[in-house]
């Protein structure tokens, strides 16, 4: 463990660490831009600038082993001019427009021209033009204007997607990063990540584009349902301060982007392009009214209804959902396991053209909650649990097929999402999804991870794990 | 005062560059030599001995970067000759490809010997036509006389020799950049550490040394390391080739032991300065060494020691003789339309700083410059000094300030009256 001396603060280092990533694991503030921990070193921005004691020049912490007893200073006088040169060349070609920029807010560049600068540009020449709006792939936007060349995005094809798909093509300043021509970068499952590793503007969200300023949106943590990786992300929607009244009132509630969280146990800082569109996927239409025999009724109403088929019921089964958090399915075992006879089922298979599985992060079960159902019910087999006996089955969450109902059988069904079968049901209750409400999720390697409320459900739908409370109760108690 | 040569030993014939000529005049017995008598340590000793110098431009030893590298590491090794030439004003390379690129070649197989090495490149710059062709043919021959390939003259040491043609970039040029073009990616340059010859090629300790480097090693194992100490001097033994160009009336390349008087040179080998006009100043090995001045040059000899006491160096002997009517704020604007087209894009400092100041000086030139130009001219020169990846930073740094500490009133008066001093002309015009 050899410890070295950052601004004259003893740090211990491991043996094979560079000086960065021992002031980074140390909590000691350093700048960069090129640098990630994930990535391999590229040391081309510069911005980490060093000095070690004794010498009378800048060197790079990103590429400098620490060895015993090494001295070095952040903020020397050197390092800080040098910082400043670095900022002025950086931004010599940028176009400065934060006002229109997606990333302004979380953009680096902004973070340490106000740090470490804050004088305006030295030049008066124009600055270079370069390509604005690149369709880089069909996701993502690239402003070659606002590129810093760090070449994460690069670095990021290159070691963790393996897609290849990026590289950098010209030389000097006009520099400019390009897709592969065969288009294999639109065919990258990670792709969006390389958004998130910009750390300035260039790489944009179609999805986001122009959609919010990213200070008017707050983070919830929360866990991707689509696989059973259980990738744990941050969902962006709307902060109740900023609440609009006057434009679309759809923006108040709906997920505007979703981000990693980072988290070393499941997905390290990275998802795949299928959690970054969880808002389309949450926003899919709703179902939001009880029914009883496809005729709306009040949720209490249907809740009453339901009570009486379960007390009547000879020989009931319930089809559990595996989107079903850990304590909703716990909730169904105390408050109904002993009157029904459960099995869990597979709510949702792979679409076409989705990839099935990887070896980074994308597994072939598209369910969040396989596992933590798989120790508590048995799995659904299929038809060889529904004989003609069954008079009562209840449904909850996607994924049964109506013609499977054995004839004679009543069925209650909880469903979030707007579908024909829904009608066809002789209960069916509203349920919320996963942005309504708290719970946890346990991945295929028992990680259990917590996702957090959004925005509030409305009063027309149930809680899944209130509503197994209210089936329990006998008919006609409040 | 002597004038030794150990490389333009020979008349320049239709045939001096092929296989029989070169036999005739003593080649590959060096070669055999190493292999049949010496150990590959005695070679490296033996180099190391000789104090000879890189002839690249960084004047590294040669035999302390072949020390480097632990010939028991259980790894392969690679040698690669560096064959890209193209600091602007250098074409010395270029003569031994075309006229003895046997020479490289037996020298590049004792060095490949010397550091056990089974897979030799030679990275040979595309522009680069006749030479390319020569060295492909002599390799052609070389194999086909058993010089080259498997079990070399009958002997357990096999080696193979590559010949790959860089595509026009001068950055690949630098060591690092040269090997990252051979793995076929984009030619940046590496951070160090690591050290090539700890982590170069395909990850493997790698040594690279410049073609005329290398060239010397044939006669350094033929007449011993001792022997090449006589020549030139103590600090800097052996001869330099400088390529010589501009206003001179003799341009071409020379082979100058090093220690030679400088006037000398210029006014009697290479005939002096067209027109009778007087010297305004020297660039001495490349554009990125600063300029000297007529008054600094004349008195030192072709000897880095002294060149480094006068602020410049020897760097790749690519000597650009400027005569007196030449308008420096016009040749800054040359030197620094190059680096900005050659900057390779990869580290800030260099890929921001070059293209601001090729845009300063082309202001400048068309009328438009303002005093301040100047300083801000010095200023991204510093942040480019030792800042940089690699060393081209560093090098238009040296070439922009040291134009501008010797003439900085040329670029005053140009940005004061719109207009050169000496009548905005690059080329001096012919008084003939």
């Amino acid at each position: 463990m050899p410890e070295i001396f950052i601004n004259g603060q003893s740090v211990q280092a491991e043996p094979n660490q560079t000086v960065i990533e021992a002031a980074v694991a140390n909590g000691i503030e350093m700048a960069y831009f090129c640098w990630h921990p994930q990535l391999s070193i590229a040391g081309n921005c510069r911005i980490c600038a060093i000095q070690v004691e004794g010498r009378s020049w800048v060197e790079i912490a990103c590429n400098m082993p620490v060895s015993e007893g090494l001295r070095v200073q952040t903020d020397s006088e050197l390092v800080n001019e040098y910082r400043k040169s670095v900022m002025q060349l950086l931004t010599l070609n940028h176009p400065v427009d934060c006002g229109i920029c997606d990333k302004a807010g979380e953009c680096k560049l902004q973070d340490y021209h106000f740090q470490y600068n804050g004088a305006p540009s030295l030049s008066r020449d124009p600055k270079l033009r370069l390509t604005k709006f690149h369709p880089l792939s069909e996701r993502i936007v690239l402003d070659n204007e606002r590129c810093i060349l760090c070449s994460r995005c690069v670095r990021f094809t290159h070691e963790v997607s393996k897609s290849k798909s990026l590289g950098i093509t010209k030389r000097g300043d006009a520099s400019v990063v390009r897709a592969t021509e065969d288009g294999s970068f639109n065919d990258d499952p990670y792709s969006d990540n390389v958004i998130d590793l910009c750390p300035v503007g260039a790489l944009l969200s179609r999805s986001f584009f122009y959609k919010s300023r990213v200070w008017y949106l707050q983070p919830t943590p929360s866990v991707c349902p689509r696989c059973a990786r259980g990738c744990t992300v941050q969902l962006w929607h709307r902060k109740p301060e900023w609440k609009l009244n006057a434009l679309d009132a759809r923006h108040n509630v709906s997920i505007e982007r979703v981000t990693p969280l980072e988290n070393a146990a499941v997905n390290g800082p990275w998802i795949c392009n299928v959690g970054r569109d969880l808002g389309s996927f949450f926003e899919r239409p709703r179902a939001e009214q009880a029914m009883t025999n496809g005729s709306p009724v009040d949720l209490p109403l249907a809740i009453e209804h339901a009570r009486r088929l379960i007390e009547s019921a000879k020989r009931p089964i319930a089809l559990l959902s595996n989107w079903g958090s850990n304590e909703e399915l716990d909730a169904f075992e105390r408050a109904l396991g002993a009157r029904f006879e459960a099995f869990y089922k597979i709510d949702r298979v792979p679409e076409p053209g989705e990839v099935v599985e990887d070896d980074l992060l994308i597994r072939a079960d598209k369910n969040p909650n396989t596992a933590a159902a798989r120790t508590r019910f048995a799995p659904f087999e299929g038809d060889a649990a529904l004989d003609d006996a069954t008079d009562l089955l209840l449904v909850w969450g996607e994924g049964l097929d109506f013609t499977r109902v054995p004839r004679g059988a009543q069925v209650i069904l909880l469903g979030a999402w707007l579908h024909t079968d829904n009608a066809q049901a002789d209960v069916f209750i509203p349920i919320s999804i996963q942005t309504e409400r708290r719970g946890h999720y346990t991945n295929f390697e028992g990680v259990v991870s917590a996702f957090e409320l959004c925005v509030a459900k409305k009063a027309t739908v149930a809680d899944a794990e209130a509503l197994f409370a209210a089936l329990a109760a006998p008919p006609g108690s409040k | 005062m002597k004038n030794t040569k150990l490389l333009m030993t020979f008349p320049v014939t239709a045939t001096s560059h092929a296989m029989a000529d070169y036999r005739a005049r003593g080649g590959y017995a060096a070669l055999q030599k190493a292999l049949l008598q010496m150990t590959p340590q005695q070679v490296t000793a033996e180099v190391s001995a000789s104090g000879i110098q890189g002839r690249g431009g960084a004047a590294f030893p040669a035999g302390r970067k072949w020390g480097v590298v632990n010939l028991n590491d259980g790894q392969p090794h690679y040698l690669c000759a560096n064959a890209d030439e193209g600091e602007p004003g250098t074409f010395k390379d270029r003569w031994i490809l075309e006229h003895a690129p046997h020479l490289l070649l037996e020298s590049m197989l004792i060095a490949a010997y010397a550091l056990q090495v089974r897979n030799a490149f030679v990275y040979i710059r595309g522009e680069f036509d006749l030479p390319y062709r020569r060295l492909a043919a002599a390799l052609d021959e070389a194999y086909r006389e058993g010089y080259a390939g498997e079990r070399i003259l009958g002997t357990e040491f096999s080696c193979d020799i590559v010949i790959y043609r860089g595509a026009g970039s001068y950055v690949c040029g630098e060591a690092s950049a040269l090997i990252t073009s051979i793995e076929g990616k984009r030619g940046y340059p590496r951070n160090r550490p690591p050290r090539l010859t700890v982590r170069g090629l395909y990850k493997r300790p790698t040594v690279i040394n410049n073609v005329e480097t290398l060239s010397n090693i044939a006669w350094i194992i033929t007449h011993g390391g001792a022997a090449f100490k006589n020549v030139g001097t103590e600090k800097n033994p052996g001869t330099r080739l400088i390529s010589i160009s501009g206003h001179i009336n003799r341009p071409g390349v020379y082979e100058i032991e090093i220690g030679y008087p400088w006037a000398k040179f210029i006014y009697e080998d290479c005939g002096g300065i067209p027109g009778g006009r007087a010297l305004k100043g020297i660039i001495p090995g490349g554009i990125s060494t600063k300029v000297l001045t007529a008054a600094e040059i004349e008195p030192l000899h072709l000897d880095d020691k002294e060149l480094n006491a006068a602020g410049s160096s020897l760097g790749s002997g690519g000597m650009i003789i400027i005569a007196e009517g030449t308008c420096m704020v016009r040749l800054l604007q040359v030197l620094l339309r190059f680096y900005h087209h050659e900057s390779c894009g990869q580290c800030t400092p260099c890929r921001e700083g070059m293209g601001w100041l090729h845009r300063i000086i082309d202001r400048i030139v068309a009328g438009e410059g303002r005093p301040e130009d100047i300083d801000r001219l010095y200023q991204i020169s510093a942040w480019n000094d030792g800042t940089t990846i690699c060393g081209m930073g560093d090098a238009a740094g040296y070439a922009t300030s040291g134009i501008l500490n010797k003439f900085r009133d040329e670029f005053e008066h140009y940005i004061a009256h719109k207009r050169s001093r000496c009548g905005g002309n690059l080329e001096c015009l012919r008084s003939s």
